[in-house]
């Protein structure tokens, strides 16, 4: 079980540099909450439909700039060392794993800001929230694997955006619909397909990730 | 020769496809009705306007119904034939129609022996003054359709909205494939990298995806253009929900491998850079694929295929045109590899060129 015990040392290394930090969980914070008192002010008052999109796309930012730095914030050197003291695997699944959490946290402070200040809109929570969980994970693992990518780049954050924005198209879109859905801007009754759909495009990219990594981490 | 003959079988196949495609005629249709709407109770006489019509040249006088479903029809009073593509068809609408609706939409469906059958759905519309079905029913003169005419010879179908630029589907729709077949080539090429660590496969990855990047803007302007033709200037081809698969699809693969040719630029070192772009043309290809279930379920677009639009299978594409769509697929694909292979070894001669 030597996988899952390194997976989660450098959870902890994650975390741990995080809170000591809290340079990640603030930026995004004050990002989220100055995006959306600008929606408040410019809109007298906030539809559910301008709601729903609205929100997809602050999450949809603030989640890529929560994610570019993770592999940005590891030198070469660093990353030597843990070449030779782990599996790559464990670093892709750790990388990927603390992201999922950082993704939920924003998501639900994004949620929190939305509902405080421009209203909310949500009619369905269990179906709203059970879009935000699987949204954290699609997006997370797309964030990752791309940031692994463009943390070997010197302009690693516009690089991350254009390579990524067309990937998670399909997450966004379903998304979004889902999220219509629970906020009952459209009635539908096979919204368990979606769920499906957004559950497998998950596994699948988790699963090329997983595959691909070890390639990326030669160098 | 040898090892050539597929480029010489593209361009081949290519010809063939241009000849064909351009030269053969469509099948007689009808082009327009006026008046397209009516009263009940009047004779009405519309000038009815053929497309590839011979109604002069037909031995059996030419035969009209305005047909209201599968078991009713009415029976043209009287015929006048005034060119090939001219006719003056009268009808006795009844006083009252057999329906409780309004408004009636009737299909127009003309017959002779040298065109064989043609139809124009929802040809005319008749309005009831007053809605009785029951004296309707009894009013009805019913003169079921029978003994049609084949047309004989080869010809593509005559679609309603989509007429000649029917031909653009041996473009538009196999560009597309072609664009498809291209872009798996490249990610065969990105998995060859990665297994043998051999640059040349790195090379071709590009060449490939280059040239598949090309075949998707033509396949994306070729569709503009039909679109503007077909469905009106109105229609957003950018515009997702309007949008079906395989226009989003090529949209953000064009975004996907212009995000992959910025990466390659990103990188000085050609095995890093092969690395990476390998790396991130598997990745996007395989997230890619989720679109073919997404897409569909936004919403009904006007797209072949989706919301009762004409698409390939079924009568839409009948045999003649698979005889030639096929077949451009292939050629295409074929014209799409060897412009690979010219451009891999331009590739080549150049880095030989900058390693001096």
């Amino acid at each position: 079980m030597g996988l899952i015990k390194e997976t989660l040392a450098l959870m902890r290394k994650d975390l741990v540099l995080e809170w000591r930090g809290k340079y990640a969980l603030s930026g995004i914070l004050l990002y989220v909450f100055s995006t959306v008192f600008i929606i408040y002010t410019s809109f007298d008052e906030v539809e559910p439909k301008a709601w729903n999109t609205l929100f997809w796309v602050v999450l949809l930012f603030a989640s890529i700039s929560a994610i570019v730095k993770s592999f940005v914030q590891e030198n070469s050197p660093r990353q030597l060392y843990y070449y030779s003291l782990t599996n790559p695997i464990a670093v892709i699944l750790s990388k990927t794993l603390y992201n999922i959490g950082l993704l939920m946290v924003v998501s639900l402070l994004t949620w929190a800001c939305f509902a405080l200040m421009a209203g909310n809109a949500v009619k369905d929570n269990s179906q709203f929230f059970l879009a935000l969980f699987l949204g954290s994970v699609g997006l997370s693992i797309t964030f990752t694997f791309v940031a692994a990518i463009a943390g070997k780049a010197d302009h690693s954050a516009t690089l991350q955006a254009i390579m990524s924005f067309p990937l998670v198209l399909p997450i966004l879109l379903t998304l979004i619909r889902l999220s219509a859905n629970a906020l009952r801007l459209e009635q539908d009754s096979s919204i368990s397909d979606d769920i499906a759909i957004l559950a497998g495009i998950d596994l699948l990219s988790l699963g090329m990730a997983l595959l691909l990594f070890p390639f990326l981490w030669r160098e | 020769m040898k090892n050539h003959w597929w480029k010489a079988l593209g361009v081949i196949i290519l010809l063939y496809t241009f000849t064909a495609g351009m030269l053969l005629p469509l099948k007689p249709g009808i082009v327009a009705v006026n008046p397209s709407a009516v009263r009940t109770g009047d004779t009405v006489t519309l000038s009815v306007q053929g497309y590839n019509t011979f109604f002069t040249q037909s031995k059996t006088p030419v035969r009209a119904w305005l047909k209201l479903d599968e078991q009713r029809a009415l029976a043209a009073k009287d015929i006048e034939v005034i060119s090939d593509n001219a006719l003056r068809v009268s009808f006795d609408i009844p006083a009252h129609l057999p329906v409780s609706r309004r408004v009636q939409d009737f299909t127009l469906l003309l017959d002779n022996d040298v065109d064989g059958a043609s139809v124009l759905p929802s040809a005319l519309l008749v309005t009831q003054d007053s809605i009785q079905p029951e004296r309707g029913e009894a009013l009805w003169a019913n003169s079921p359709i029978t003994d049609l005419h084949e047309k004989s010879g080869i010809t593509f179908p005559f679609r309603n909205i989509l007429a000649e630029t029917i031909r653009n589907t041996y473009f538009h729709v196999a560009l597309w494939f072609a664009m498809l077949f291209l872009f798996i080539g490249g990610v065969i090429s990105s998995v060859r990298y990665l297994a043998n660590n051999d640059l040349n496969a790195d090379y071709r990855a590009q060449a490939q995806t280059t040239v598949g990047l090309i075949f998707g803007l033509l396949g994306l302007i070729t569709g503009i253009i039909w679109a503007r033709n077909t469905w009106g200037a109105g229609y957003k081809f950018w515009n997702l929900r309007e949008v079906d698969v395989k226009q989003a699809m090529t949209m953000v693969a064009l975004f996907v491998y212009l995000a992959y040719f910025v990466l390659r630029m990103a990188f000085e070192d050609a095995e890093r850079k092969a690395r990476l772009s390998a790396v991130y043309n598997i990745f996007a290809f395989v997230a890619l694929i989720p679109l073919i279930y997404v897409v569909p379920r936004l919403t009904d677009s006007l797209h072949p295929g989706s919301g009762g639009n004409p698409a390939l299978g079924g009568e839409d594409l009948d045999n003649t045109m698979r005889m030639i769509f096929y077949p451009a697929i292939i050629g295409w694909t074929l014209l799409g590899f060897w412009m690979a292979q010219l451009y891999y070894r331009l590739i080549k001669a150049q880095m030989r060129v900058d390693e001096g």
